[in-house]
């Protein structure tokens, strides 16, 4: 029953062309500021600079570049991927198509792990179409860097991508509202950022800090122990979040029914 | 100006052009399919064609109708 739902939502989620346009958004995101960065002088040149001021721009490093791409994840495509998520079980529950899946014999539990994947899916494949399109532009135009990195790039950032849909799909069980859902997810996600900045080395731990760390990782090559504490803290907290989802969705619909 | 556009290698930036492109054309096609729009329809069309990369995402996150 678990593979017939998730087919089910990787169709709808072809026919409503999310499987094309997140992928291609995510491309996007990924290689602009590399490329922007690299034309920097000429650009500033056509436009004429600032009369006889010498500008100085730094020397971008690989890892610098790999950065940008990341520093667009953290907020269009935090963006991207809250809004995307924002309907995906609440407007099903507001339209009434969630009464006609749950006729079926599914449980509350599947449902809402099918949904969780469904969207997972999606964000992993266009991050990590993404981030290899950041790396080549990387390669190209700014030296090289070593495969393994990005892949370590791949999967720590991938946590905290992972951690913002976990919080979606809760709040998505919680109300009916998408634009509610992604007000609370995006205000959750921004008190987390501002408490583990407001309490600094004390939350080294904090998800929130794994592109912080990520970035110690990229400009010195060794994986520092942060970086592990944040990545297990994260994983600790997208399984206790999803199994608070299920119980939330079942209080929700148990309630209803009564 | 000139000197600019010259020293620009289009291979590089190409690809950049080439999704934004796609972007568009698929939402105008899907825009074209469908017959009801959150909002009126023929504002949706000049987002999407005039407004660069974020056009064709509004649309699809809040134009579509479900």
């Amino acid at each position: 029953m678990t593979t017939v739902l998730f087919k089910k939502e990787l169709l709808e989620n072809w026919r409503n062309k999310k499987w094309i346009w997140v992928p291609l958004v995510f491309i996007l995101l990924a290689i602009m500021d590399p490329i922007t960065n690299y034309y920097l002088p000429e650009i500033l040149d056509a436009v004429g600079g600032i009369d006889g001021a010498v500008i100085e721009l730094p020397d971008f490093s690989p890892a610098d570049a790999i950065m940008m791409s990341v520093s667009q994840y953290s907020t269009l495509g935090v963006l991207v991927t809250v809004l995307l998520s924002m309907g995906a079980i609440s407007s099903e529950r507001k339209s009434g198509v969630l009464d006609l899946v749950l006729v079926k014999p599914v449980s509350y539990t599947k449902f809402v792990v099918t949904k969780w994947l469904s969207l997972l899916s999606l964000i992993w494949s266009s991050f990590i179409i993404g981030m290899l399109a950041s790396w080549y532009y990387t390669v190209l135009l700014y030296g090289e860097i070593p495969f393994t990195m990005l892949l370590a790039v791949i999967f720590y950032y991938g946590l905290w991508l992972t951690f913002i849909c976990t919080i979606s799909i809760f709040y998505n069980t919680l109300t009916h509202s998408p634009g509610l859902v992604a007000f609370l997810t995006i205000g959750t996600t921004l008190v987390i950022s501002l408490l583990t900045s407001l309490f600094g080395t004390r939350t080294a731990w904090s998800p929130a800090n794994l592109s912080t760390h990520l970035q110690e990782l990229l400009i010195t090559g060794d994986v520092p122990s942060a970086l592990i504490y944040s990545a297990i803290v994260s994983i600790l907290l997208i399984i206790l979040i999803l199994f608070a989802s299920i119980y939330s969705f079942k209080q929700v619909l148990h309630n209803r029914n009564e | 100006m000139l000197e600019v556009i010259e020293s620009i290698n289009w291979s590089l930036v190409a690809p950049f052009i080439v999704i934004q492109f796609i972007l568009m054309i698929i939402g105008l096609v899907d825009w074209a399919k469908t017959k009801q729009t959150n909002g009126p329809r023929w504002m949706w069309l000049f987002i999407i064609i005039f407004l660069n990369i974020i056009g064709p995402i509004l649309y699809f996150i809040f134009g579509r109708r479900e």
